[in-house]
């Protein structure tokens, strides 16, 4: 016990730590760039644009919250101590609303889409990458560069053969959104039956190209635990396969775990892009709408609210791994 | 050395990934001196023209024809009965009292002639006003003049400016094609007008630039700091490692739509996208780098250079780099098609290369979407684009697996 | 006379490549051991020892594939049954196996008991997991191991000790032979010792019947087994007592083997250490008359064109060699290197 106390302690002060880099991160970037965003804000209030008058208000709002004419370090406490209160200003392209209720709105959305698919397709990609290093034969030769090829078609790319192919020539899933447009949110049945029609789409587009990634990896990671010591002194004591294939899934797919944790990142921005395609209301949309409004609070905030749940999930990921590995424990006894 | 080479290209996968990337390379270089045309010249007046070959209405018109005896695609009955039609003569059949299994809508020539059976202009049907009753024959004149063949007439303005019937085309008129002018769109065009095929060619050089660019920063950097790492350790491997580990876990896909944003529309051109990639994602390799040369670092021939009191850069030169060349060749290609993944995903969120004089595969993209082809049904917009996206990933991680089980026995099977 | 516990026939098995060409690394062996005896098994790497040791158990996985040949064990043949009732009935309950690499032959991520618990279950002896439990602490305490081993995982046990576990589980169900493939060969000296005595302690407390052991380190087998087989290029050349193989060796391979050691017992003849020139035959196609003769030092024409067959002599031992015991004894006698000629006379 004493041993996974300072493994944990290790992971989650690494993890604060990592926070608070990207917390900076995320503050200073675009303040370096030549194009300083905040100034550009600026820039756009007095160049006479149709909406000026909720621009400037904008601007005063921002220059007073976040202290545009300040020194470097006093805005980043004056944004910390906002961002930490949760007020990121109000959003340009949709004002006067607050950055975060747009993004507590949109924040769920992506999270009850993208998690569930992840994991279903990360166990669902495993589970086949296992059985094509077992079977091998027909199976992998066909099965395999099917995935291989899956695997390399963009999350967005995946999304936009779904969508043509049911909602457009099939006609059995809806095209957009999250929910019918013609609906007001409640707690009626139509409106859940709305909402997991419109689910359907982006979760297998999803579901699929994660399937792809991770049997691939599962298949190389089978075989090479199917040619360990282990399997073979199992079958001279007379264990039977099945028995033996639950040891190599589960060796193999230890390091899927750490692998999961590397990619989550990638495979998040991904899915983002194949939210846009079928304008979910989630992040995804969130984040093009702010760049085609050349909104920054709401972007910022974007980008700041990504970072946490990439850094939550991996940080998920990798205290459960302490508890299934028994390695952990044993390299921190050591 | 040409014997690796040569063991390489042993392997199928290799082999496989490396045929299907020449092919799009050889493409992208061959096709432009053939197709001269600007590839962003809108040459179609409206978006997304479907695939096909459009010939000249005037000229078929006007050119000499020729009668074939042959079924045509669309018969004019066909054309006369639109939607809405169907649907009016399909009311005015039911309240006559005709069943409706049977009547079918999309059977043009049935229809017509339920229509001529139940309808008669000279009886006043009840149920209708006067309007709709003039409206009723107006539709009868419509479908007794579509099903004579009457052909179309062509009509010159005189020097009065009246219409005088200068020619009739007939139901069995065709022309050579020969003879008229056309144009081929294999793609169809896209939203503005442009020929999707020279297009796509030129996106995906453009593409492949931004590609190879950000592989070849990340590369660099990987390698550098990967080196570093490894071979000096101590509190410099620390530092790096710890940095490294940060940007692995802070997304940066985040930290690229950060940049890309800030620097601003003006600066972002194909370099600069390629750039801003290469430098966000040098981590994977910085990583891969750094476990290899770690490995290195104590072989015999290593401590032996050492002891034989070489200088570090000779040592990493000589003893080093040919050793970790292959892992490094390998983190390249993949840096590769992660970057052009990378580039078309920035696009498509709108932070792709603000250029309106190329195209990228990104670009390509999100006009596409911009312009909801993927709601509208035209496909030859955007498959194309994620065909191509796919094949170029698809055959650089062949080659990559391929290169892995060369090096790496153990993944054989 | 003992019970036979295992005896083998004349086994011939091969290895498929991946380029599809037949190795055929065991070519003819037979053997015999009885209840309460050891037979040691020695050769240079690449002989088929080895092989010889995962085709005795009757039991063959790609690529390794049988030919020909019995396998008999406590009387019952096992060469012709099913794969699937071997590996159900017979492995790990009438023939247990120690493999080369016992560093990796455990699962890294089980828990000792839960493998124990797994290996009893898979051949249908219903026991529950207290009972399973009980066994195993009590024949790990038999064997000198600690009780704490059987909750712990692989990776948490060291090397010496994750040897002996592996011993101490292959053979928890009493098995009629134990074929152990250089069980001691990748550990340190002290480890050695503990691992050797335990294989004594497992045939003095009745824990297996018999034992094959195969090394590449003579001496260990002098130490260990009742005879001593040494293997070369798939056959065995010379078969005896340990004593007679160490002290009076016959076959010229085996002469040369033991010349190759040092064997600091008393009594031992100071040997003029003679390093054997050459490496063995590639198995692919093995030489067409004796598979020693590219490199006997008193080989003459008619050895590579004639392949000797086994010759048994002085009740019980064997060699294969066109040469006769007495010739071969005065060539060893004189020392000298000129070349006899073979008599070929086969009985």
């Amino acid at each position: 016990m004493k041993g996974y106390k300072k493994y944990y302690g290790q992971k989650l002060f690494w993890y604060f730590l990592t926070l608070i880099f990207a917390v900076i991160l995320n503050f200073i970037l675009p303040r370096l760039m030549p194009g300083n965003p905040v100034s550009a804000i600026a820039s756009k209030a007095v160049s006479g644009m149709t909406d000026s008058t909720a621009i400037q208000k904008v601007l005063n709002d921002y220059a007073t919250k976040f202290g545009i004419n300040e020194p470097m370090y006093k805005q980043f406490f004056m944004w910390l101590g906002n961002a930490l209160k949760g007020d990121f200003g109000v959003s340009f392209s949709q004002y006067p609303r607050p950055v975060s209720d747009i993004i507590a709105n949109a924040v769920w959305w992506t999270v009850c889409l993208q998690l569930p698919a992840i994991i279903v397709g990360w166990i669902l990609g495993n589970i086949l990458g296992a059985i094509a290093a077992y079977i091998k034969g027909a199976f992998d030769k066909v099965i395999l560069p099917i995935f291989l090829f899956i695997g390399n078609i963009p999350a967005f790319g995946m999304a936009t053969v779904l969508l043509y192919l049911f909602a457009i020539r099939l006609k059995i899933a809806p095209s957009s959104g999250g929910y019918g447009y013609d609906l007001i949110p409640n707690m009626s049945w139509t409106f859940m039956k709305s909402i997991i029609a419109h689910y359907q789409l982006p979760f297998w587009s999803i579901v699929l190209i994660t399937i792809g990634g991770q049997a691939i990896g599962m298949r190389s990671m089978s075989i090479y635990e199917l040619n360990a010591d282990y399997v073979k002194y199992s079958r001279f004591l007379g264990i039977k396969d099945s028995k033996i294939v639950g040891y190599v899934f589960r060796n193999a797919m230890l390091p899927q775990i750490t692998g999961l944790a590397l990619s989550l990142g990638t495979m998040m921005g991904g899915a983002l892009v194949a939210e846009m395609v079928f304008s979910y209301p989630g992040l995804g949309m969130t984040l093009l709408s702010a760049v085609n409004g050349q909104d920054y609070p709401l972007l910022s905030a974007c980008t700041l609210i990504i970072t946490i749940m990439v850094l939550i999930a991996n940080l998920a990921v990798e205290l459960l791994y302490g508890v299934i590995d028994p390695r952990v424990k044993a390299n921190q006894q050591d | 050395m040409k014997n690796t080479i040569k063991q390489v290209f042993h392997s199928g996968k290799f082999l496989f990934g490396f045929v299907i990337f020449m092919f799009i390379l050889l493409t992208v270089l061959i096709y432009p001196l053939f197709v001269t045309a600007d590839p962003l010249q809108m040459i179609g007046q409206g978006n997304f023209f479907k695939p096909g070959t459009y010939v000249s209405v005037e000229e078929s018109t006007l050119e000499k024809s020729y009668t074939l005896q042959i079924p045509k695609q669309f018969s004019k009955l066909e054309m006369v009965l639109d939607v809405e039609t169907r649907a009016k003569i399909q009311d005015f059949l039911l309240k006559q009292g005709v069943a409706e299994a049977d009547i079918d809508v999309t059977d043009a020539e049935g229809l017509v002639a339920l229509w001529k059976a139940n309808y008669d202009p000279n009886t006043k049907y009840k149920g209708y006003t006067t309007a709709k009753r003039k409206a009723l024959k107006r539709l009868d004149s419509q479908i007794t003049a579509a099903m004579k063949d009457s052909g179309v007439i062509v009509a010159e303005k005189d020097e009065e400016g009246n219409l005088q019937q200068s020619k009739v085309i007939k139901d069995t008129d065709y022309v050579n094609i020969k003879d008229v002018s056309k144009k081929t769109f294999l793609l169809g065009t896209d939203n503005f007008g442009r020929d999707v095929l020279t297009e796509l060619v030129a996106a995906t050089k453009s593409s492949l630039k931004i590609g190879l660019l950000a592989g070849l920063i990340a590369t660099a950097i990987g390698l550098l700091l990967g080196l570093l790492a490894g071979y000096m350790g101590g509190l410099a491997d620390n530092i790096i490692i710890f940095i490294t580990n940060l940007f692995t876990v802070i997304p940066s896909f985040v930290i690229l739509i950060l940049i890309s944003y800030s620097v601003g529309d003006k600066a972002r051109g194909i370099a600069m996208v390629g750039i801003i990639i290469g430098l966000t994602s040098w981590p994977w390799t910085t990583r891969s780098v750094r476990s290899q040369v770690i490995s290195l670092r104590n072989r015999d021939h290593v401590n032996l250079s050492k002891l034989s009191g070489h200088s570090m850069f000779r040592i990493i030169f000589t003893d080093i780099l040919p050793y970790i060349a292959s892992y490094v060749v390998m983190a390249m290609i993949l840096q590769i098609s992660s970057g052009i993944l990378a580039e078309a995903q920035l696009s498509m969120i709108g932070l792709g290369p603000a250029t309106t004089k190329t195209a990228t595969l990104g670009l390509m993209m999100q006009w596409a979407m911009q312009y909801s082809a993927h709601l509208n049904g035209s496909w030859w917009a955007y498959f194309p684009v994620v065909i191509l996206i796919a094949l170029i990933s698809f055959s650089l991680n062949l080659m990559n697996t391929g290169m892995d089980q060369v090096f790496n026995p153990q993944l054989r099977d | 006379m003992g019970k036979v516990m295992l005896e083998v026939k004349d086994l011939k098995t091969k290895y498929i490549t991946r380029f599809h060409e037949d190795v055929y690394a065991v070519d003819g062996v037979s053997l015999k051991v009885e209840e309460g005896k050891s037979l040691g098994i020695a050769g240079e790497s690449g002989c088929g020892k080895s092989t010889l040791a995962l085709s005795l158990m009757g039991y063959y996985f790609a690529p390794l594939h049988y030919i020909s040949g019995d396998i008999i064990v406590d009387g019952q043949t096992i060469s012709n049954m099913k794969p699937d009732d071997v590996r159900r009935k017979i492995l790990g309950n009438e023939i247990a196996y120690i493999p080369q690499a016992a560093m990796n032959a455990l699962n890294p991520t089980q828990k000792i008991i839960r493998f124990i618990e797994d290996v009893i279950h898979a051949h249908g002896i219903k026991m529950s997991k207290k009972d399973i439990y009980d066994m195993a602490r009590e024949r790990f305490a038999e064997l000198g191991l600690p009780e704490e081993v059987l909750e712990k995982h692989a990776v948490e046990l060291s090397g010496g000790m994750k040897q002996r576990t592996v011993i101490a589980i292959s053979t928890i169900l009493s098995p009629k032979v134990l074929i152990a493939d250089e069980p001691s060969s990748a550990l340190d000296v002290t480890s050695q010792k503990m691992v050797i005595r335990m294989m004594r302690q497992l045939m003095e407390k009745g824990f297996i019947k018999s034992m094959i052991f195969i090394t590449h380190e003579l001496p260990l087998l002098y130490n260990v087994t009742d005879d001593i087989a040494v293997m070369y290029a798939g056959q065995f050349v010379e078969l005896g007592t340990a004593k007679q193989m160490v002290f009076d060796p016959i076959h010229p391979y085996a002469k040369g083997l033991m010349g190759s050691i040092i064997v600091p017992e008393e009594g031992m003849k100071a040997h003029n250490l003679t390093a054997l020139p050459g490496t063995p035959p590639n198995l692919k196609n093995p030489p067409k008359g004796c598979r020693f003769a590219p490199r006997c030092k008193y080989a003459v024409p008619t050895c590579t064109a004639m392949a000797p067959d086994e010759k048994e002599f002085e009740n019980g031992r064997c060699y294969r060699c066109l040469m006769s015991v007495r010739k071969l004894r005065e060539v060893y006698a004189n020392g000298s290197d000129s070349k006899p000629e073979p008599e070929t006379d086969f009985d």
